[in-house]
C-alpha cells in the first residue's frame, strides 16, 4: 500500500531541522505528501501561569512568540521541501503537543509520523508527561523515529 | 524534554549569598552567571530580570524565586543558583523570606526549551523534602547538582 502522507512533527531547533530532512527525504522516495505540524504547547503556559511562576499578560507574550517562531520555522522546512520538490503543507496549532499532533494525523490521513528521538525516560512519571514519549506511544499509525543527523544529511543531499 | 540537571553548572551555583534584598539578590547572582560566563552582557540581564519583576514578584513562595526572562544578554539557556541562609524579601506571594534563588534567562530562539525547564523547575520546587534538602543539606554546587539528579529521578 503506497504511503501518500507523511507528517513530521517539529518543536524547532536544530534537531528538529535533521526530523524535517528526513521526513523530505522519506516523502521524496515515497512521493507521498508531507505535511510539517508545531504545536504552540498552551497546556505548559497554563501550567506556568497556575503554579504562579508567570503572569498572565507575560504568558500572552510568549505564546505570540513561540507561534511566530514556529511559522517562521515551517517557512524554512517548506523552502527546503520546496526545493526537493516535495509537495508539502504545514500546519501550527494550539494545545496539548501530542494530543493536537495524533488528532491531526488522524485528520488528514497520516500514513507515517516522523518525529525528533525522545529524550532518554529515567522515572516513571516522564512515561506520563513527556510529551514525545506520549507522542510516540499514543500515535495511531506507523512511527519513525530520526537518529544519526550524519546519515540524514547524507541522505538528504542525495536527492535533487 | 531536558532535565535541568544538565543545564545547571556547577560553577553557576553560588552557595552562600550576601545580598538581602531582591534587587540586590537579582544583582549578585547575575554577577556571578556572567563571571562564570553565562551572561555576556550582565547590566542587560540585571534589567531584564528586574523588568520583569515588575510584573509581579517571581518569589513563588515556599522560599523560593524564580526571576527569569527572555534575554538578548545570553547566547542559548542559562541558570544560575543561589542559597541565602540569611533569606532575601522577595516580595513573595506568602511573604516569607526566600532562600532559593534560581535565575533564569534565555535567547528568544531558546523560547521553548526555557519555558519547559521553568515549568520543570517549579515542579520539582514543590516537593517539600527537595526544598529542605537544598536548604538544609547541600554543602557544595556538586551536592546541588546531585539533589536535581536525584529528584528528577524520582520525578
Amino acid at each position: 500500500m503506497p504511503i501518500k502522507n507523511i507528517m513530521v512533527a517539529v518543536a524547532g531547533g536544530a534537531a528538529s531541522i535533521i526530523t524535517a530532512k528526513y521526513a523530505i527525504y522519506l516523502a521524496r522516495v515515497m512521493s507521498s505528501k508531507l505535511t510539517a505540524v508545531y504545536v504552540v504547547n498552551e497546556r505548559l503556559l497554563q501550567d506556568l501561569m497556575r503554579s504562579r511562576v508567570v503572569v498572565d499578560i507575560e504568558a500572552r507574550v510568549y505564546e505570540k512568540d513561540l507561534e511566530e517562531q514556529g511559522k517562521l520555522f515551517l517557512e524554512r522546512i517548506k523552502k527546503a521541501a520546496e526545493t526537493k520538490k516535495v509537495e508539502f503543507e504545514s500546519v501550527v496549532l494550539r494545545g496539548l503537543v501530542h494530543e493536537e499532533i495524533i488528532k491531526k494525523a488522524q485528520d488528514t490521513g497520516t500514513c507515517l509520523l516522523v518525529m525528533g528521538n525522545p529524550r532518554e525516560i529515567t522515572s516513571r512519571k516522564e512515561v506520563f508527561s513527556d510529551e514525545g514519549e506520549l507522542l510516540f506511544r499514543e500515535a495511531k499509525c506507523p512511527v519513525v523515529i530520526v537518529k544519526n543527523p550524519e546519515e540524514v544529511e547524507k541522505l538528504y543531499k542525495e536527492i535533487t | 524534554m531536558e532535565r535541568i540537571s544538565e543545564y545547571l553548572q556547577k560553577e553557576a551555583c553560588l552557595m552562600e549569598l550576601k545580598a538581602t534584598t531582591k534587587e540586590e539578590a537579582i544583582r549578585e547572582l547575575s554577577g556571578h552567571m556572567a563571571r562564570v560566563g553565562l551572561v555576556n552582557d550582565e547590566q542587560q540581564f540585571i534589567q531584564d530580570l528586574i523588568e520583569r519583576e515588575k510584573l509581579g514578584s517571581t518569589g513563588i513562595g515556599h522560599k523560593v524565586a524564580i526571576p527569569h526572562a527572555p534575554t538578548q544578554s545570553v547566547d542559548g539557556f542559562v541558570i544560575g543558583f543561589a542559597r541565602s541562609s540569611a533569606g532575601v524579601d522577595f516580595a513573595a506571594m506568602d511573604g516569607d523570606e526566600v532562600n532559593l534563588i534560581f535565575a533564569m534567562g534565555t535567547n528568544p530562539q531558546e523560547l521553548s526549551l526555557y519555558l519547559q525547564m521553568l515549568s520543570q523547575l517549579s515542579r520539582l520546587l514543590r516537593n517539600e523534602t527537595f526544598r529542605n534538602e537544598l536548604i538544609h543539606t547541600a554543602k557544595t554546587p556538586e551536592d546541588v547538582i546531585n539533589l536535581f539528579k536525584k529528584f528528577e529521578k524520582e520525578g
